[in-house]
């Protein structure tokens, strides 16, 4: 059926975007590998289950699948220890017919703080990725330009997104310039499909129509792809009303990973738009079958799902993203303050009348922290009255005050000149322009003194509003790799540095998690990965590498201090595993590490600190280059330790004949340098 | 006294003790062991019909404690000893001792070996019997004589400095630069007092591209002296050999003859009795040999000297220590195949650093055309004290090539080792190396190459990524779901 493929990995992007406007019928991208498990299931679908798909993606003549993205990234090291770079691998050798596609940000890429020009131009080159959505949650399009630049360099296809969101500000003239801009950074319509997207799931079907209607009358050849979440449940009608108006793809996931706060339903749609008279570019069958494979595994996911359950027409105010929903909930959960969440979510659809941008990250972040940190303030403080309160005042400042501040009594404007005080840094950074410039302009100056007390006038004139791209100095990436070699303690990998590049402390606890457990995220059914193997007798079964294996629990042993001995059988044979639990007793090893530090080279014993001419040497000795401080005897063996350099002698860390590790500190050592 | 072997005593243990216990099982001879405290529980105690403690772990205490492997033999009634190879093997003193106690020493005389023992004067023999020697000077005292000699005798860095009554390797240092010399110097002093309780060296130029050659003599106490051809032992790290083949691929049938005769020649001029070797350096530039030492024991490598003939070496040694005459003349010895020997030691294969502890799994499936010379079993423990060696693997062939081919298969899929690391990746990379498949390397072939030998390790083992999988499976069906997931 390779005869519904219609755009192929590498494909010049004219190809593509040519191929998509003679096509005759609505094209779909498919979110269920990146977006449908980050909105309903916290992005901890596995690349495992995720890959069974793959075949059918291969024939379903999708325009792309959506499989790439920030979260999904961050989660992959973090919760699913699984590499961006291996899915990527997985999947271009399981459906070759495939666009891949990523969603980044315009200067965060896939991390949370803003990049200069060098780290992105580095790290965009060498993700293998065809389709680069990219949007800014400020909608500022200079942001775009160096991904705009490198993506397109690579000759792969550029697709910038416009933040979408239902306001009294959000007008069809605010939106036609911002497509002005990006036709302008990408020298045409040619070469680029544009993308609206909806993260919240909160734009009506007529003020869609009316949107994408005024961009294809401005711009008759541009394609223009839908990205809509569900959470208003409105999402069929909506997306029914953009292809009416000239949508040409649509963003769906499988029917069967639909809950709540995702893409809509593949099927449905694609019947409710035939029905309405569309064709829909699809290969039913594919379809199908992907929709059940689905349904083999997605039940072991429940626990992933977010607390709070079924759409919620409310996203309309408080516009949380969907991308958000599942994680915020969750900490709400684990917070102890899921009671608050109705409460919280009245505050966003306040505050995002008082400060003027798109919940998508990093600003949803920014939202959220700010929002449910002024809720808990006053729930810790006052109670229920006292948060009952906040928002009664900010109502009445919003809707009858029409933010008039001087119209506010003079109790309310001491409140409201306090209300920002204990917002997050990133709230601040936001205000003062470290993102760039907020799309409807600064906030009220009382908001400053809100959130700087009496700095707030000298932070509203130290406001920039150049991008961070002309902002952020270029960083020494040699620096960093050598910083990284020096965390791992061996050469790291293209592909670890991107990751620490990224996620510097997070991308070290994955590689040290991958160094010990191996491929370990790649091959255990998710039931066995999150559980474990529950009875005696339980056995995992799997193919690793073209051969079977099986992993039995045989018993496992009680804890004696802190050490639980399990044992298994491996194909058979049983191995003992000893286990420490975190009661365990940590003999730690000081390594050598610095160039003050002196290591063992080998394993061995200590049998002599000094050397036979002067002697055992003591901390405070002054030794001289070349001179042996001590030697170490291994299989009758001896290696000779030299002082590197003259040096007075800090610390030694070991004692005579004690046995040592490669590597161990041996000496500490401080350099002694000719008095000039 | 009765030259009959009731017992044999075996002064020694893992691999070497092995070996020596094996010939005795087949010979339906019972055999005594001996142990220090970390090895109560180690193969060679267990293969043996009895065994006795010797002593704490260091060796002085133990395996060269010479009064207390005595009285083991007297105790257990066994009236003979055997050294195998290091320890005492090569010490005249107990030679000496075990005859005076009445039993029966399986190896040269006292006198031989103590003549032989010793570097210089072996090489003075050597000298006297016509063998071409390595310019050197005898025990220098300092740095400024070793000096003068090279300024006399015009040699040039580098040289080597040896223990005088050394061996293995142990006490031996090349010196490449004059500045390094002093140093050198008292490394090596302090290693041979401290292998061999004798802090006498010598010095000799170092023959660059050298090879390694010696040849495997047997000889009885009727003054029949045979040799068994000559092994190549010229891959070494450290001064320490770990890949031995027989017969050379470096020598032709002239030169073979030539040092096999050299070597009959000089064991014949000093009366030498039981298994021993005569070592040479082929200077592969000259095609000259040189006279390097008689190791006057049964030696590491002789299993691939028994592959090529056929004749049990360790069974020789028997027959000779009991007087009797060899049974087997020259002719009678013709080699018909290849044999290559790797030496598995209990190493970091990238940087040589001992790697001590449990052998936690051990899993050898054996070949045709294979041999094992095992040293421990699957639970041992690997104790600091000793010599590194695990395991001796050996393939033959009817040539080189499928030697070298059965080498690889063992190394690569057919063997396991966990717990401890072990040289098998260079071993593998060294003999899947372009120069060592051509026969084209020196002494120094390791340390030339080393680098690009480490590059060489097989990446990825999935017997050992699959146990970090089990060992996830384990972590988490003993502690529950992790935090993080």
């Amino acid at each position: 059926m390779t005869n519904s493929v219609f755009v192929k990995p590498g494909m010049s992007p004219k190809d593509i975007v040519s191929n998509v406007r003679r096509l005759d019928a609505i094209a779909l991208t498919s979110t269920g590998m990146r977006d449908a498990g980050q909105s309903d299931y916290k992005n901890r679908l596995r690349i495992r289950d995720l890959s069974t798909l793959s075949q059918e993606y291969n024939e379903m003549g999708l325009f792309s699948s959506e499989c790439h993205g920030g979260a999904r990234w961050h989660v992959g090291i973090m919760n699913r220890r699984e590499s961006p770079f291996e899915e990527i691998a997985l999947l271009r050798e399981k459906m070759p017919n495939v666009l891949l596609q990523t969603l980044v940000r315009e200067t965060n890429l896939w991390g949370y703080r803003p990049y200069p020009k060098n780290i992105i131009e580095h790290v965009i080159s060498r993700v293998d990725i065809d389709v680069w959505r990219c949007f800014s949650f400020l909608n500022d399009v200079r942001n775009m330009r160096t991904v705009a630049e490198v993506v397109m360099k690579r000759g792969r296809l550029f697709q910038p997104a416009i933040a979408f969101t239902q306001a009294d500000w959000t007008t069809n003239a605010y939106f036609l310039k911002l497509v002005r801009e990006i036709v302008d950074l990408c020298g045409g319509t040619d070469e680029i499909i544009l993308c609206i997207k909806d993260m919240a799931g909160v734009g009506s079907p007529r003020r869609m129509h009316s949107l994408f209607d005024a961009i294809k009358q401005a711009y008759p050849d541009l394609v223009l792809q839908y990205h809509r979440h569900a959470t208003d449940g409105l999402a069929l009608p909506a997306i029914l009303a953009a292809v009416q108006a000239g949508a040409g793809i649509i963003d769906v996931e499988e029917d069967s990973l639909t809950r709540f706060f995702g893409q809509a339903p593949l099927l449905s749609v694609a019947s409710f738009l035939e029905e309405s008279g569309m064709r829909v570019h699809l290969n039913i069958r594919a379809a199908d079958d992907a929709v059940q494979k689905v349904r083999d595994w997605i039940r072991h996911y429940e626990w992933a799902e977010s607390p709070f359950k079924g759409f919620d027409h409310g996203v309309v105010m408080h516009r949380m993203p969907g991308g958000a929903f599942p994680s915020s909930f969750e900490q709400a959960q684990k917070g102890g303050f899921l009671h608050l969440m109705p409460a919280i979510l009245k505050m966003m659809s306040l505050y995002n009348q008082i400060v003027k941008y798109f919940d998508v990250t990093p600003g949803s972040q920014v939202t959220w922290v700010t929002c449910s940190g002024i809720v808990n303030h006053y729930a810790k403080e006052r109670g229920v009255a006292g948060v009952n309160h906040v928002i009664d005042l900010l109502t009445r400042f919003i809707e009858e005050k029409k933010q008039d501040f001087d119209a506010m009594s003079p109790e309310d404007q001491d409140e409201l000149l306090h209300l920002f005080r204990g917002a997050p840094g990133d709230f601040k950074n936001l205000i003062v322009g470290s993102y760039g410039k907020l799309p409807m302009g600064w906030p009220a100056d009382w908001v400053y003194t809100s959130c700087f007390g009496e700095e707030g006038p000298e932070k509203i004139r130290q406001r920039r509003e150049d991008s961070p791209l002309d902002a952020l100095p270029d960083e020494d990436l040699k620096r960093l790799y050598q910083e990284l070699t020096e965390k791992l303690d061996r050469t790291p990998g293209e592909e670890e540095f991107i990751l620490y590049l990224m996620h510097p402390k997070d991308a070290l606890d994955f590689i040290q998690f991958r160094e010990k457990y191996g491929d370990t995220p790649l091959v255990l059914p998710t039931d066995v990965w999150k559980s474990g193997l529950q009875n005696a007798g339980s056995k995992v079964d799997f193919e690793y590498r073209g051969v079977p294996y099986s992993i039995e629990r045989v018993s496992i042993g009680a804890e004696h201090d802190g050490i639980i001995h399990a044992v298994m059988k491996v194909n058979n044979q049983i191995r003992v595993f000893k286990i420490e639990t975190p009661r365990a007793r940590k003999t730690e090893i000081r390594m050598a590490k610095g160039l003050t530090d002196i290591g063992a080279p080998i394993n061995g014993t200590v049998w002599r600190i000094g050397n036979p001419e002067r002697g055992p040497v003591r901390a405070g000795d002054i030794v001289h280059k070349g001179e042996e401080i001590a030697n170490l005897e291994a299989m009758k063996m001896e290696n000779a330790i030299f002082a590197p350099y003259d040096a007075q002698i800090t610390e030694i860390a070991v004692h005579l004949n004690q046995m040592v590790k490669q590597g161990q500190l041996l000496f500490v050592l401080e350099e002694v340098r000719e008095k000039e | 006294m009765d030259k009959k072997i009731k017992k044999v005593l075996v002064a020694n243990r893992s691999v070497p003790a092995v070996r020596v216990i094996q010939t005795c099982k087949d010979r339906k001879i019972p055999t005594t062991a001996v142990y220090s405290t970390p090895d109560r529980l180690a193969a060679h105690v267990f293969m043996a019909n009895d065994a006795v403690h010797i002593g704490e772990a260091p060796p002085v205490e133990s395996y060269l404690n010479m009064e207390k492997i005595i009285a083991a033999a007297r105790k257990n009634g066994a009236n003979a000893v055997h050294p195998g190879w290091g320890f005492l093997s090569e010490n005249a003193k107990f030679a000496q001792l075990v005859q005076d106690s009445g039993l029966i020493w399986i190896g040269p005389s006292p006198e031989v070996i103590h003549k032989m023992g010793d570097k210089i004067e072996s090489k003075n023999i050597a000298r006297e019997a016509g063998v071409p020697t390595i310019p050197g000077i005898d025990s220098p005292k300092t740095a400024g004589e070793i000096r003068r000699w090279m300024q006399e005798e015009d040699v040039a860095f580098p040289i080597i400095i040896k223990a005088s009554s050394g061996g293995g390797g142990k006490g031996m240092v090349r010196v490449t630069d004059d500045s390094e010399l002093e140093n050198a110097l008292a490394q090596a002093r302090s290693e041979a007092k401290k292998s061999f309780g004798n802090d006498e060296i010598l010095v000799e130029k170092f023959i660059e591209k050298g090879r390694h050659i010696e040849v495997q003599i047997i000889a009885d106490q009727h003054g029949n002296v045979i040799h068994l051809y000559e092994r190549e032992c010229t891959l070494q790290r450290r001064n320490q050999k770990i890949i031995e083949e027989a017969p050379s691929p470096s020598i032709d049938d002239v030169t073979r003859r030539s040092i096999c005769d050299t070597a009959v020649r000089l064991m014949r001029s000093i009366g030498y009795s039981s298994a021993g070797t005569v070592e040479f350096l082929l200077d592969s530039a000259t095609g000259k040999f040189y006279f390097l030492e008689v190791n006057t024991r049964l030696q590491v490598e002789h299993g691939i000297t028994e592959l090529v003939t056929g004749v049990d070496i360790v069974s020789l040694m028997l027959d000779i220590a009991q007087g009797d005459p060899l049974s087997f003349q020259q002719e009678d010895i013709r080699p018909n195949r290849w044999a290559l020997e790797v030496r598995l030691n209990a190493e970091d294969p990238a940087t040589f650093s001992p790697s001590f502890g449990n052998i936690s799994r051990l899993h050898l499936n054996l070949y045709p055309g294979a041999r094992v010379s095992q040293g421990v079993y699957e639970g041992s423990e690997i104790p600091p004290y000793y010599d590194s060696l695990v395991m001796l693997l050996m393939t033959t062939g009817p040539d080189r090539e499928t030697a070298i081919m059965k080498m690889d298969s063992i190394l690569c899929r057919n063997l396991r080792v966990e717990g401890v690391k072990t040289l098998a990746p260079l071993l593998l990379s060294i003999i899947r190396h372009r120069d060592f498949i051509r026969g084209d390397f020196s002494t120094r072939f390791i340390e030339e190459h080393m680098d690009e030998l480490v590059s060489m390790f097989p990446e990825g083992d999935s017997e050992e990524d699959v146990l970090k999988i089990a060992r996830y499976v384990a972590e988490i069906s003993a502690l529950g779901t992790p935090n993080w997931i």
